[in-house]
């Protein structure tokens, strides 16, 4: 019966060799969690730096979660695209990080990496855009063999959380 | 160095330890040693060092001190002395403390020291020296000390060698200082102290005169050291082990031979491969650092595990990577593409690809009968048949197998009779073998069967195979190919009669031990009746005895008390016959004779070939010719019907003359959504001549597991219900003929065949079958077929839960026997046995449970979760709920009553406000149509544009700042008021009570005046007319009278307006007269429903604001007359007059209403009439007199004004012609242009959501033909009848149902289906109506008041047009200034649309030719000709006709409930019903309908009169189509016939539902009230 407010924005991305970006996130949780209010999952605007090169979207994320168990704490996953001067869109970066578990404020830093593909795909996607995306989101969180995935560093999204945890003490979580 | 001196090893040690300790130990030691301290002290460590500087200092400050205390005249030797230590402090900090110290320094120990410090730089050059003359193997005993002293603390050194280097090089005076310090360093190192001193005294005294003013700035030259010099350093300070094998015996225990294992057999892995060098380098040092032997084996080498390292990279290279990728790590290289806007939320939502494709293969047909069959063909395909059973047959042979089977149980009977295994309760074993033995029975029955019907089976083929023989004989030519060989196969008689002699007595044996068992049994049952019987008897005897001798006279009694039992008296049983042996025997061997293949007889195996030759042409009679002609001209093929729509078809193919057809076609079909029907369709062209429908064949729909490639080829049969009759040798379809030459035994064969198919859903480029998602599935569709495959009976996730599964398998009666069946049996046995446990639930996170914290239930009790839940789904009730309670205990409970009541009552509502099932069912459609529009307008919100997003305020241009300069400058007119624009509000953020409806009343016209009161004195026949539409144009004869009745009533009619809205009721004042005019705002106020007010919410309010005029009549109450001088006693009455009913969706979406409109007044107004003479006689607006009915002039306004929705963007996907719709843009961007306006519509969209093209929805519909058979002779009649019952069809405005604004035009039938519509659907039937009825007639789209933009019907009379009202069923003639269509945009037809360019576009200004192009604007001409579009409607309109019992049923349940929400709304009064005066009035409705409200008014009055004379009555009937009941009460409710409280009033309501066809009803309702007359 503890409640979790997240509330917060996700700042923006910075370190991408693309220019105008945006990002898809979501927040997943385990069964344990219920989302009282609030959007999971969202998008933000395609933002192009005009000074420096972080990427500002300064999207809110509000989520209320009630939850009956900590398993499963909410995490959420970032997609960082990229949007070119033909408005096409390509991937930029799969970024995961979990929201932190205690309550205040939080800056959070969340590398991105996309895959890289073979050669051929790396040099189609320097000349003509698209690129390699995994098939199945799960990989961005799961623990599979990811040796096997060859993939380049994005950037960084920079995300701002603030946590109000409500009646964890009386379960005995402090 | 080491391994130049390896024996120095030991001694080093402790020389490391002290070296590290304390510097001051070391000189200490020096002395005892007795080295000489010169060279040595100079190269000790860091510390050493400082610790000397830090002496010197102290001796400097000392003797500095002691100088000038004992030289206190001579300051010259200060500065000298004052360089030194400036320059040594930054080196170290110890010096003040030492300072202190140093006083107590000796004059003796100070030179010495100092010489130390001087040696330093000797000896730095020293060491460089002696290196060279000294050959290696023999260091000094100097440099021996040194490279102890030195060895273990290099870098202090380094950082102390620098500075020196640097001082040594920097200036000149200390290079001077070196130089001069080396040559006496060199003469002198082995000379006296004493001597060096002095020397260096003076120099230093020298020095120190010149740099007084460097003290404070240290000049350093940049410290080096020569390469030489490190290299030495290094040399001395690291240890380098020799690369020099290490002989063996060093490597091991002392006296240990080395051991090889692998000599010795053993595997020993191989070594990781280390050069030579290395290894050595290794173990030398090893040797060195670590005495001990530990690292090396028993071979004397380095221990070392087997080679970890693989022969090749461990990373393969990208190229050779994509083949062993995991599943989930796949990529796919997706190209930049636009964004679609629908996949948004890509996280998790995961949306489907959308694109399904299912892939048909027709590779054939095969005829197994056709007309143009000859009767060979016919035998032929017979012989096919039953040749292709006998093959099924065979391979199943089921006969051997149940034979098998039966043997099989013998064998175990044997067994169980003699058990080998005593121990086993006789019990079960009896058992077993009971159940064994009635296996047997049923086996042998089955295999007898199966055998007999192979051999029939063989019997008809050699028939059939005769008959063809005879055939071809007699016909004397052959036409099939077919050719039956009958192989024999020998078999060993008299293994063979053994075998069979063998199981008959096997059988009879069994026989007869069931016989006698049921001879047992059965005598078992005799004996058991007979004991019976025979106790019956004796009880029976004794009984006669006793009562012989005890009661004799009671005899009677006991006569009855026996009499029940009549039908106990048991019958004396008969004993079974036992059976006959010889007789089963008997029977035995018919049987098998029947059914068995005699012993020794041959086997006999039928095969079919294909190798007899037909008869060529020439040689066959002319029939057969023209038969084969025929089929020659024959072809086929065969349509894909989807969803009932063609999708493609195969090409045409020539009929073979084996009647075989080869397809091989596949048809990929794209589809989106689960499939509903999938049907072939098989045609036949004759010639040239038309096509002919042979049959349809239904396939279905395949598994979700079933994809191309996998799915086998299947053929479906069909066959044909079609006659056809040939006159050559076929045979013909559906006649019957007759192989024999009498013509008897009568055949009749149906064209038949078979189509070879297969389905299967295609696969994706990626290995995705693109199948659509089973959701889209129908459930219902499961069909009990499947039962028989475990899979699809429960589903892929059942075969996880054993149970379903087990139950399954006991449902569905698996054999055990079967094979493949085994591994299912296996797991059911295990399931069931309990061996294992088998929860009842799956779980995924096992541990979650005992981690929780609280359990699901109380998760779910929480009613804060709840509510936040709710307000986050925007349930209706919890949408705007603003604060939710932090703690349970403080949210009510009655919080959610009405939410879950509404829950509820959400199915009972259902059952209740739709009386009918039909309009159940359609309200539940219009529900589902209402969502998955609602879903798709959800999506197209999402499609911003930037203006929706960003506000940008137009900066003025000079235009504007001129204008509202100028304006500036106007007139002043206080006298002429213009309405401002106002300030929109966005509606989302407004609270309750903020919105107010602004009713501005002006203004009535032409209200009905009252009558005097027809008493019964007065006779009936002369009052006057009732006000009555259609007859107004009459002059009226009747002048007004003043009656008594009316002491108070000065005038014909005191009216007042009463605005309802929501429940509130505004009032104006009372006027006077037929024409009065208020002039009275009144304000009401608004509440959202759930105070909800955003766009969305607002756009479905579904309230009507009531405009209802009531007169006010006034009557004396006073009961006395002597009163009356006095007071005045009056009652106040109000009797309805009529009204006007405005949605608030309208008001919403024009903003204002301004107009005068049309008093709905009802047909029958008891007590009032229409005065006209008294207008005309003051001619008052005379124009206004023609017309008919009373007008009210509103201005209706919201304050503030809201925003309307914008509509939704939304580009529909089309099936429209590409060019057609750029054709449609253009045309409407043209007409915008020019009159931006006027309404051009070209394309509208479906109920699918797609846009069609908008005259595809008018042609010519038939009415129902019960309105057209009404008046036969008067089409004007006709039409209004025809208008009339499109008006009866419920309004249902899109915006409401729909809630954004879209319209969605449903076809006509969808319309009658739905029964709801808006004004185009209303107008589109009027229309299509009008067209069938031969009129001309147009879709006129224009705005009207009050709909606004809406469409109306124009049709064109002999020399006029007249303009429809749709939703009214109103006409108008085009000049009639009351209409209201204000405006006209455009018109549509069924093959153009015109639009309308000319200057005006009121109806009374504009002219409706369309054939002028100056005036209207054409959609096709002659540059884009109508390319004559297919209608969407359909062909016809179907009508049921509606359950009359229905509808009384209704009517009487519609009075129930109106009655009781009467009583309900007066609360505070009784309601008295007057039964009387309603049934009345039943009878009085239908008259009503049957003139449509029209000259009904005399001999009803009358009537009523002559009935309730003594009654004042007041009432008046309303009509309303029939949607739901919420309207009826609404209207009831807003005519006020309950508020009147005259105590001795008296009630009536009558009801009255008229069916017409498609359930549309017309609804009346007489409402009167009545007050008994003193």
């Amino acid at each position: 019966m503890a409640e979790v407010h997240v509330i917060g924005q996700i700042m923006g991305a910075t370190g991408f060799s693309e220019s105008s970006l945006f990002c898809k996130w979501g927040v997943h949780t385990g069964a344990a969690w219920k989302l009282l209010s609030g959007v999971r999952e969202g998008q933000t605007q395609v933002d192009t730096p005009q000074v420096g090169d972080m990427a500002y979207w300064s999207h809110p994320i509000d989520l209320h979660f009630a939850t009956k168990g900590l398993q499963g704490w909410p995490r959420l996953h970032l997609q960082v695209w990229s949007q070119d001067s033909f408005g096409r869109c390509q991937l930029a970066g799969y970024g995961f990080c979990h929201v932190p578990s205690s309550p205040g404020t939080h800056q959070l830093d969340c590398p991105t990496w996309r895959p890289l593909g073979s050669w051929r795909e790396q040099l189609a996607r320097a000349f003509v855009g698209g690129g390699p995306q995994l098939l199945h989101g799960d990989a961005i969180y799961s623990g599979a063999d990811r040796y096997r995935l060859h993939t380049a560093a994005g950037g960084i999204v920079r995300l701002e959380l603030g946590l109000l945890l409500r009646h964890f003490d009386r379960y005995g979580v402090e | 160095m080491v391994s130049e001196n390896p024996h120095l090893g030991d001694q080093q040690e402790p020389m490391q330890e002290d070296s590290d300790t304390r510097p001051l130990s070391i000189t200490s030691r020096r002395g005892p040693r007795s080295l000489p301290p010169i060279p040595s002290a100079s190269r000790t460590g860091f510390a050493e060092f400082s610790m000397r500087e830090r002496m010197r200092e102290k001796l400097q400050a000392a003797r500095s001190k002691a100088e000038s205390t004992l030289l206190q005249e001579i300051p010259t030797p200060r500065p000298r002395r004052l360089q030194s230590p400036n320059k040594r402090e930054l080196e170290t900090e110890f010096g003040t403390e030492v300072r202190k110290a140093g006083e107590e320094v000796q004059r003796t120990q100070q030179d010495d020291f100092q010489s130390y410090s001087r040696v330093k730089f000797r000896d730095s050059v020293q060491k460089i020296k002696p290196k060279l003359p000294v050959p290696p193997g023999f260091p000094s005993a100097e440099e021996a000390y040194n490279f102890f002293t030195f060895n273990f603390d290099p870098e202090p050194e380094e950082s102390q060698e620098k500075p020196k280097a640097k001082t040594r090089a920097g200036t000149n005076q200390e290079e001077e200082e070196g130089e001069e310090e080396e040559p006496p360093a060199q003469g002198e190192r082995r000379t006296d102290e004493e001597e060096l001193l002095s020397a260096k005294d003076e120099e230093d005294f020298l020095l120190g005169l010149d740099h007084a003013a460097e003290d404070f700035i240290a000049v350093r030259p940049a410290e080096y050291e020569s390469v030489h010099v490190r290299l030495q350093m290094e040399r001395e300070l690291l240890f380098v082990p020799s690369r020099v094998t290490v002989p063996t015996y060093k490597k091991l225990p002392e006296n240990v031979q080395p051991r090889f294992l692998e000599d010795e057999g053993l595997y020993i892995g191989a070594r990781p491969e280390v050069p030579r060098t290395c290894q050595n380098t290794m173990e030398n040092r090893l040797l060195t650092q670590e005495p001990g032997r530990k690292w090396f084996g028993d071979d004397g080498r380095i221990l070392a595990l087997p080679n970890p390292t693989k022969a090749f990279p461990s990373r393969p290279p990208v190229l050779t990577q994509a083949q062993d990728i995991k599943a989930e790590l796949e990529t796919l290289y997706k190209k930049a593409v636009k964004y679609v806007h629908r996949s948004q939320h890509m996280i998790g939502s995961g949306d489907p690809p959308g694109n399904f494709q299912l892939d048909i293969d027709i590779s054939g047909l095969i005829f197994t009968h056709h007309p143009c069959f000859s009767r060979e063909h016919v035998l032929a395909a017979k012989l096919a048949q039953l040749y292709d059973q006998y093959l099924a047959r065979q391979q199943r042979n089921k006969a051997k197998f149940l034979t098998d089977k039966l043997q099989a149980l013998r064998n175990a009977v044997q067994t169980g009779m003699n058990p080998a295994k005593p121990h086993k309760s006789l019990d079960t074993t009896q058992k077993a073998i009971n159940e064994y033995k009635s296996e047997i029975r049923q086996t042998r029955k089955l295999r007898d069967t199966e055998q007999e019907k192979d051999r029939t089976l063989l019997k008809t083929i050699i028939k059939v195979w005769k008959e063809m023989k005879s055939l071809r004989e007699f016909q004397r030519f052959t036409n099939t190919p077919l050719k039956l060989v009958l192989r024999k196969e020998k078999v060993d008689r008299e293994a063979d009669e053994a075998a069979y002699e063998a199981e008959i007595q096997a059988e009879i044996s069994e026989l007869l031990e069931e016989h006698r068992e049921e001879y047992e049994q059965k005598m078992e049952a005799y004996r058991a009746a007979y004991q019976q019987w025979k106790a019956w008897k004796k009880a029976q005897r004794a009984k006669k005895k006793k009562k012989k001798q005890e009661h004799p006279v009671e005899e009677h009694p006991d006569e009855g008390l026996e009499e029940p039992y009549p039908g106990e008296e048991p019958v004396k049983p008969v004993p079974p016959e036992p059976t006959d042996q010889a007789l089963v025997e008997q029977q035995v061997r018919e049987r098998a004779a029947r059914s068995r293949r005699r012993p020794g007889e041959p086997t006999l195996v039928p095969e079919l070939s294909l190798a007899g030759s037909i008869t060529p042409n020439e040689q066959c009679p002319r029939v057969e010719v023209l038969r084969r002609e025929d089929v020659k001209r024959r072809s086929i093929y065969i349509k894909v019907i989807f969803n009932d729509k063609e999708v493609s078809r195969t090409d045409s193919r020539p009929l073979g003359a084996d009647f075989r057809v080869h397809f091989g076609q596949i048809f990929n079909l794209q589809i989106f959504n689960w499939p509903e029907s999938l049907t072939l369709q098989v045609y036949e062209t004759v010639g040239h001549t038309g096509t002919t429908l042979l049959a349809e064949v239904f396939l279905p729909i395949p598994e979700t597991t079933v994809v191309t490639g996998r799915a086998p080829i299947e053929e479906v049969e069909f066959s044909s219900n079609q006659h056809v009759t040939l006159d050559h040798e076929g045979v013909g379809s559906g006649v019957p003929f007759s192989f024999e030459a009498d013509g008897s035994n009568q055949l009749i064969l149906m064209t038949s065949g078979k189509v070879s198919n297969s389905v299967a859903w295609a696969i994706g480029e990626n290995g995705i079958p693109l199948i659509p998602p089973l959701s889209q599935q129908n459930i219902g569709f499961r069909s009990a077929l499947k039962r028989a495959d475990a899979i699809s009976s429960i589903g892929t996730s059942g075969l996880t839960d054993l149970k379903k599964l087990a139950k399954w398998a006991a449902e569905s009666k698996l054999d055990p026997n079967d094979p493949n069946n085994a591994p299912l049996m296996q797991l059911i046995s295990v399931a069931t046995s309990g061996e294992s446990y088998v929860p009842d639930f799956f779980r995924l996170e096992q541990l979650q449970q005992e981690f929780n914290f609280v359990s699901d239930e109380e998760l779910n009790r929480s009613k804060r979760f709840r509510l936040l839940c709710l307000r986050s789904q925007e349930v209706p009730e919890f949408r705007n709920y603003k604060q939710i309670p932090a703690y349970d205990r403080e949210i009510l409970e009655k919080v959610f009553q009405d939410y879950e009541k509404r829950l509820r009552d959400r199915n009972i509502i259902e059952t209740k406000d739709h009386i009918d099932t039909h309009r159940a069912i359609v309200a539940k459609y219009l529900q589902q149509v209402r969502e998955s529009v609602i879903n798709r307008f959800l999506i197209a919100k999402h499609h911003f544009l930037l203006s929706d997003l960003v506000v940008e305020e137009e900066v003025p241009n000079i235009s504007i700042l001129g204008l509202s300069l100028f304006k500036l400058a106007e007139q002043k007119r206080p006298l002429r008021p213009r309405r401002k624009g106002r300030k929109k509000v966005t509606a989302q953020n407004l609270s309750d009570g903020d919105i107010k409806v602004l009713v501005n009343i002006i203004r009535a016209y032409d209200i009905p005046v009252r009558k005097p009161t027809a008493s019964k004195f007065q006779q009936p026949s002369r009052s006057s007319r009732t006000f009555s539409e259609k007859r107004a144009a009459s002059p009226t004869t009747h002048s007004p009278t003043h009656s008594v009745d009316y002491p108070l009533g000065q005038v014909l009619v005191r009216p007042f307006v009463e605005v309802s809205f929501q429940r509130t009721i505004c009032h104006t004042t009372t006027a006077e007269g037929p024409n009065p005019s208020w002039n009275e705002e009144l304000e009401l106020p608004f509440r959202a429903p759930n105070g909800d007010y955003s766009t969305t919410s607002l756009q479905s309010v579904k309230d009507d604001v009531f405009i209802n005029i009531f007169d006010e009549v006034l009557y004396d109450v006073l009961e006395d007359d002597r009163e009356r001088g006095s007071g005045i006693h009056t009652r106040i009455e109000r009797h309805w007059l009529g009204s006007v009913k405005i949605p608030f969706s309208t008001i919403y979406f024009q903003a204002k209403i301004d107009g005068t409109f049309k008093i709905d007044i009802p047909p029958v107004l008891l007590g009032y009439s229409k005065e006209r003479s008294l207008i005309i006689e003051r001619g008052f607006d005379s124009v206004r007199s023609l017309s008919e009915g009373s007008y009210i002039t509103l201005f209706i306004t919201i304050e503030p004004q809201l925003v309307p929705g914008e509509s939704v963007r939304e580009k529909f996907d089309s099936q429209e012609d590409e060019k057609l719709l750029q054709a449609t843009e253009k045309f409407q961007t043209e007409c915008a242009l020019k009159f931006p306006h006027r309404q051009c519509l070209t394309t509208v969209t479906d109920i699918s959501g797609k846009t069609v093209f908008v005259t595809r929805y008018l042609k010519p519909l038939n009415p129902p033909q019960e309105l057209l058979d009404a008046c036969p002779n008067s089409p004007q009649a006709t039409a209004e009848l025809v208008a009339r019952y499109v008006s009866l069809i419920p309004f249902l405005p899109d915006t409401v149902s729909f809630a954004s604004i879209c319209d969605l035009w449903s076809t006509s039938d969808q319309f009658l289906d739905l029964l709801a519509g808006d004004e185009e659907e209303h107008a589109v039937l009027l229309c299509n109506y009008f067209l069938s009825l031969g009129k001309k007639a147009w879709l006129m789209m224009g705005s009207a008041i009050p709909e606004g933009p809406t469409a109306y019907v124009l049709t064109r009379e002999q020399s006029h047009y007249l303009i429809w009202n749709p939703c009214t069923g109103h006409f108008y003639g085009q000049f009639d200034t009351f209409c209201p269509l204000k405006s006209v945009g455009c018109l549509i037809g069924p093959d153009n649309i015109w639009f309308n360019i000319q200057r005006y576009d009121s109806p009374l200004r504009i002219n409706f030719d369309v054939t002028k192009p100056k005036l209207w604007k054409s959609f096709f001409s002659r540059s884009l000709p109508y390319p004559g579009l297919s209608s969407v409607q359909p062909e016809e309109l179907i009508y049921q006709r509606t359950d009359k019992a229905a509808a009384a049923e209704l009517q009487d349940r519609i009075e129930k409930i109106l009655k009781e929400k009467i009583m309900d709304w007066r609360p505070r009064h009784l309601t008295r019903w007057n039964r009387y005066c309603t049934s009345a009035l039943r009878h009085f409705l239908p008259v009503l309908e049957r003139s449509r409200g029209e000259d009904v008014e005399d001999d009803h009055r009358a009537e009523l009169l002559k009935q309730l004379g003594d009654y004042r009555f007041s009432g008046f009937p309303l009509h309303m189509p029939y949607s739901e009941l919420k309207p009826l009460i609404e209207a009831v409710y807003s005519t006020g016939v309950h508020n009147i409280d005259v105590p001795n009033v008296e009630f009536a309501l009558a009801v009255y539902i008229h069916p017409y066809p498609k359930n549309v009803l017309s609804v009346w309702i007489y409402v009167a009230s009545l007050i008994r007359n003193r």
